[in-house]
């Protein structure tokens, strides 16, 4: 090891500055981590598959003379509308591969943290825990986001590209509105989702299988259950289920399940009321009492 | 004065943590004593805010430690005891991180990470993943985050456990310097004594949440007690019976070495005569200067 004071101390004469977003440095810093991980850099690239067949639906919706030996007579599918995007937006695999991209990604974001004891450094800084918790809820938001306001905002806009009218919009005006405002659901959800379970252990990797069990096994839970029960209510029980449920809605579309989606949104806003109590009392400074 | 604390208290549930300690600190390197669980730890963190006290108030730098949090956070460098770092990390990139969070610009930051980690001496392994780093590069790595964003007090807490002792002595050196060149106070919470007399000018000692002493080493030193170092032969358990009814300490090494702390009040003549009261022989008398474990000791009552 190099001798220490290879260059003598100076002082900074810079100014220290209150930035307006002061919890930016840790959200910029997040995603940069997530993506030096070659596995997560994989996965990532691969959760923008449906968004690519999507958008392929789209140009072929536009042409469906000329795909007509391809079809086969399936082109009903492609009849672009509020439940084209609504598909997108709820199918199985795009929700899967954002909790895929969430748990490679930023599993890690709090259990690391609790597993280094770095965040008495934090705290040692003009950091609040609202700051730190927004900060880190920010590198979520970016890569639910990004997999969804991004693709479903260039899938309408290619849309107008591809019919070369603005004919759907004026069909649809609202459909912007419902594609941010699902994208932004799914922001908050998996917000609070992702940083609950980040919070309850310090080792990552428990953390990823604690996002994808839990995901998994309340679809499980809810299947058996209805198998038992035989009503629609166990929907309710249902990650997915409840994002589709509210997604549905959001795009005016029939839900998937006979459940009202209004008890959707009030589980998916109980479990996030949930994650805050919990995430409240785990990231306090009471973590640098050893 | 840089810290000044009035009447602080603290408990965790029913454990009283610290019991109205009221203190001022000037300017150098300060030495923070006291056994486990004195409260040294619980000071460093309601003066940083981590903990908002029960009862009293305080200020560092003028600022108030219940209100001007921020403030103090700016003007502070924390280097904790436990190992801390982010994962994933190379020392450059995590020492101008927390640059950043203290409110540098980022360019600034990142040429300022440079240099710290240069002055602690890992300028050559600033491009190495943190998970690589041995315990005194962590050790070392604390201390540059610390500095990073040049502040005016460092709170340092056990900055030389788990050192190899070439380690410890490079450690104690940056701080030496830190403290009697560089204009930044430090504060310095160890358990390791020789660290705190090597570095510190004044100290305070905390025993059970409350302050058992303050002020400067020379002067703690000779005020409140003499010390005597003896040997004898005879019945020693009705020789220290003698002196302590006569409100002398006295500790027995291993040895046989016994040490006396004798009360302002009281001359050396008292050892002699209660010598002589217990039918015991002196074959050594040395008056000792008390080191800062001996001043531990006496204050403390821990060897």
């Amino acid at each position: 090891m190099a001798t220490v004071r290879e260059k003598g101390y100076s002082h900074w004469d810079g100014h220290l500055i209150a930035r307006r977003f002061p919890w930016w440095p840790i959200t910029r810093t997040g995603i940069q981590l997530a993506f030096r991980k070659k596995r997560f850099k994989i996965i990532f690239a691969g959760a923008f598959i449906p968004s690519f067949v999507f958008l392929v639906g789209l140009y072929v919706s536009e042409r469906l003379e000329d795909f007509k030996t391809f079809l086969q007579g399936s082109d009903r599918l492609l009849n672009v509308g509020p439940k084209y995007f609504s598909i997108y937006f709820t199918n199985d695999s795009l929700l899967f591969l954002i909790v895929l991209v969430l748990a490679f990604g930023t599993g890690g974001l709090i259990a690391d943290d609790l597993k280094h004891s770095s965040l008495q450094l934090y705290f040692s800084r003009p950091l609040s825990k609202k700051d730190y918790l927004i900060g880190k809820m920010s590198v979520i938001a970016f890569f639910v986001l990004i997999l969804t306001a991004l693709p479903g905002l260039v899938l309408i806009i290619f849309k107008l590209i591809f019919a070369g009218s603005f004919k759907f919009f004026l069909q649809y005006p609202w459909l912007p509105l419902s594609v941010l405002g699902y994208s932004a659901l799914l922001t908050v959800f998996f917000g609070f989702y992702v940083l609950l379970l980040s919070s309850v252990s310090k080792n990552a990797r428990y953390v990823l299988i604690l996002i994808f069990g839990v995901y998994i096994f309340s679809n499980v839970l809810f299947g058996i259950l209805q198998s038992i029960f035989r009503t629609p209510y166990m929907a309710l029980f249902s990650v997915p289920a409840n994002l589709q449920q509210a997604g549905a809605f959001l795009f005016g579309q029939k839900p998937p399940h006979a459940v009202p989606a209004v008890w959707s949104f009030a589980v998916l806003a109980a479990i996030c009321a949930l994650s805050a109590l919990v995430l409240d009392r785990k990231i306090r400074s009471v973590e640098v009492i050893k | 004065m840089s810290i000044e604390v009035k009447d602080l208290s603290f408990r965790y549930g029913k454990i009283v943590a610290l019991d109205g300690v009221t203190m001022s600190l000037g300017e150098g390197a300060v030495g923070l004593l006291g056994p486990n669980g004195a409260g040294k730890s619980t000071l460093l963190r309601i003066l940083l805010g981590f903990l908002v006290p029960e009862r009293g108030e305080g200020k560092v730098l003028d600022y108030d430690i219940r209100r001007e949090q921020s403030m103090i956070r700016r003007s502070v460098g924390y280097m904790p005891e436990s190992d801390c770092f982010v994962a994933g990390m190379d020392a450059v990139t995590f020492t101008s991180y927390f640059g950043e969070l203290s409110g540098m610009p980022r360019q600034e930051a990142m040429k300022r990470a440079h240099e710290v980690l240069f002055y602690v001496g890992l300028g050559e392994a600033r491009y190495r993943l943190l998970d690589t780093y041995s315990a005194g590069m962590k050790q070392r790595l604390k201390l540059a985050q610390a500095l990073v964003h040049d502040p005016k007090i460092l709170f340092l807490d056990e900055p030389t456990s788990n050192l190899d002792p070439t380690g410890r002595q490079e450690v104690l050196e940056l701080i030496r310097d830190i403290s009697a060149h560089k204009s930044i106070q430090v504060l310095l919470s160890s358990h390791i004594l020789d660290d705190i007399e090597s570095l510190c000018e004044t100290v305070v000692i905390l025993k059970q949440g409350k302050l058992a002493a303050e002020g400067r080493m020379a002067d703690l030193r000779t005020i409140h007690y003499s010390l005597y170092e003896l040997r004898i032969k005879g019945d020693g358990a009705a020789f220290r019976k003698d002196l302590e009814g006569a409100g002398s300490r006295v500790d027995e090494m291993e040895d046989g070495l016994i040490k006396v702390y004798m009360p302002e009040a009281s001359v050396r003549m008292d050892i002699f005569r209660a010598a002589a009261r217990t039918g015991v022989q002196l074959r050594s008398f040395v008056k000792s200067r008390t080191s800062l474990e001996d001043l531990f000791a006496g204050v403390v009552g821990v060897d």
